[in-house]
């Protein structure tokens, strides 16, 4: 069929067509992007009865969320559970061990970085450029391999009495390996774009190189400094491998999501609950960082 | 200037200490391990040895046995070429489908703005997450995706098919309705592929957004007036420009899917029988769940650190090199 046939001027209707297709792609990959998490919403209200079939008309129901945080009551009641041979799953344990850690986690590695990224920025010394690339490099190392001697030297390691395996300080360190580097080189990015002038007054009114960086420097960077905290905060929240191997029976929120196996294969609405637990905290903090998201993940070379 | 020499030392020692004792010390740690005979469940031995006459080295045991072991075990065979093709699948996926999205959204308008913020999601979804909630999708029985592929994508195609096979030509088999994706050994790969590309192409796409909005809008008007249509102008012209922001997100991207390790645990569990075990997944699995052979998963993970050290230095050039 040609435009003609149509009556219409040619080049408008191709131009409509064209905007219709744009349209109909757009939806597509919205689709795309939020069906598994839409469907993951609708599974954590739906009543087991419902979870496992693709009917989209139910009676929401809180009562997965109960179960995972485990009031017996509800399962109790049900019955449904018992015969299952399953109780409740507690995970509000892992719940605080993932805010625990994580939280730790930047309030540790946050200070140091802002520090190394502001010498990186502001000073020239020998080695500067070589070292801020090899810190980018070691963020290309499989985490297993930093997993394995970590797994056999806390076996090991005593602090406090205990070994550091299974336990959330062990957690804490390990993680640095991957929040440190990554945070290093965002907050840099904030230094770099700050105008050096205002330093330089400084100096020529007769701070000091500390003075200048905690009076002057820090408060000016503390938007960049917030944006990274939250990048990392992500990255350690969601961190899965550390957390199976270091972590163990220390369980984070990414692996108690595993815990949700019953006798009769994995229960799909505790599953889909603790999942929206997982991710909807994030969601906020991803919003709130998402023009920095790229830079930070590609440290800075895709601009 | 102001600067004195030791205050940048003080300022990036203890970043700098840390990030020694958490990387190069596994590494270091893991060679060292990589040629030891050396399971969790027997006492291990080590060549270097502290005693009361100072440091003594034992070379007799020190060898490359596990790294020999490595090369004649068709389980770790098998995992290289698993993540060879999960690794070319996702990347290829990801950065095309990555690059449609850019090229869709960039444009203003409401639909795209709205777009434009959605895709920052499937990041903020943690990897394990994502395994488990494509797994449940699938299912064969109660699946939304196993539903909406067998609606949308086989039912046409059969209908098709039909009327092929209506006329008195061939005979075409249709596709089954019933496939069981990761009970399959190529679907379960492809699927784990595409729950990766699911969280990197939006992102690809975000990357892609900042390079397509700093192309200077004269040249497309160039093009344009040359006679070069939309097609032309995306081949010739948008491709050609984003050459090196594509080979340096392609670059970074199959590090990462190097590295993936998450899904594999939560979506497949390594089957059906071993279609899904990626390096990553089998180290883990002789060295924390089945024979506990740290010395074997310390010498399969270096093979690892190699390959990734080549792609790394690859990386590197790239980006230091970008026009």
């Amino acid at each position: 069929m040609t435009a003609s046939t149509i009556g219409q001027n040619p080049s408008s209707f191709r131009l409509q067509s064209l905007r219709v297709l744009e349209t109909l792609a757009l939806l597509l990959i919205i689709a795309f992007i939020m069906l598994p998490i839409i469907w993951l919403a609708l599974t954590s209200i739906k009543p087991r009865e419902k979870a496992y079939s693709t009917e989209i008309v139910f009676q929401p129901t809180l009562d997965n969320f109960r179960v995972i945080f485990a009031d017996y009551t509800v399962i109790m009641n049900e019955g449904t559970d018992r015969e299952r041979g399953e109780l409740g799953r507690d995970m509000f344990p892992s719940v605080v061990n993932s805010v625990v850690v994580s939280g730790a986690t930047i309030l540790i590695a946050i200070p140091l970085a802002t520090l190394a990224a502001y010498a990186f920025s502001r000073y020239s010394f020998f080695g500067n450029g070589v070292l801020l690339v090899w810190i980018l490099t070691t963020q290309f190392i499989p985490a297993i391999v930093v997993a394995i001697p970590f797994f056999t030297l806390f076996r090991t390691l005593e602090v406090f009495g205990s070994p550091l395996l299974g336990t959330r300080l062990g957690l804490i360190i390990v993680n640095m390996s991957i929040v440190l580097p990554y945070a290093i080189w965002m907050i840099k990015g904030f230094v770099d774009a700050l105008p050096g002038e205002i330093e330089e007054a400084a100096f020529v009114d007769g701070c000091n190189d500390f003075q200048i960086l905690f009076f002057i420097s820090l408060p000016l960077i503390r938007p960049g400094v917030l944006v990274a905290s939250v990048f990392a905060f992500i990255m350690s929240w969601n961190e899965f491998l550390f957390a199976l191997i270091i972590g163990r029976e220390m369980r984070t929120m990414q692996v108690a999501l595993m815990t949700t196996r019953g006798a009769l294969g994995i229960m799909w609405e505790l599953m889909a609950a603790a999942g929206l637990v997982v991710m909807v905290p994030i969601f906020f903090l991803a919003l709130f960082i998402r023009k920095n998201v790229v830079d930070g993940l590609t440290m800075g070379a895709v601009k | 200037m102001r600067k004195k020499r030791w205050v940048p030392w003080v300022l990036v020692g203890p970043a700098l200490l840390i990030i020694v004792l958490t990387t190069i010390y596994p590494l270091l740690a893991a060679l060292y391990f990589s040629f030891h005979k050396y399971n969790l469940r027997r006492p291990a031995q080590f060549a270097i040895q502290i005693g009361e006459n100072g440091i003594h080295i034992d070379w007799n045991l020190l060898s490359l046995n596990n790294y020999a072991l490595a090369f004649n075990d068709s389980r770790f065979i098998n995992s290289l070429y698993v993540t060879f093709w999960f690794t070319v699948i996702s990347v290829a996926l990801s950065v095309i489908i990555g690059l449609f999205i850019a090229v869709i959204v960039q444009k203003g308008g409401r639909l795209h703005t709205l777009t434009k913020v959605l895709l920052i999601f499937p990041f903020a979804v943690s990897p394990a997450l994502k395994g488990f909630s494509w797994r449940f999708m699938l299912n064969e029985e109660y699946g939304i995706y196993d539903l909406l592929i067998d609606q949308l994508i086989v039912a046409p195609i059969n209908a098709l098919l039909s009327i092929i096979n209506a006329l008195p030509l061939v005979e075409i088999p249709l596709i089954s309705e019933s496939i069981v994706w990761l009970g399959d050994k190529f679907w379960a790969l492809f699927m784990l592929a595409m729950s990766e590309t699911w969280g990197w192409a939006p992102l690809i796409a975000l990357m892609f957004v900042g390079a397509l909005g700093s192309i200077d809008e004269q040249i497309y008007e160039a093009a344009r007036i040359d006679g070069a249509n939309r097609l032309q102008i995306f081949f010739r012209v948008t491709l050609p420009l984003l050459r090196s922001v594509i080979l340096i997100v392609t670059m970074l991207k199959t590090i990462f899917s190097l590295k993936m390790f998450d899904q594999v645990v939560t979506m497949t569990g390594g089957g059906p029988v071993r279609a899904t075990q990626t390096i990553n997944y089998y180290i883990h699995q002789i060295g924390f769940v089945r024979s506990l052979d740290i010395g074997y998963a310390s010498a399969m993970s270096y093979i690892l650190v190699v390959v990734l050290t080549v792609c790394a230095a690859l990386y590197v050039s790239l980006v230091l090199n970008r026009d």
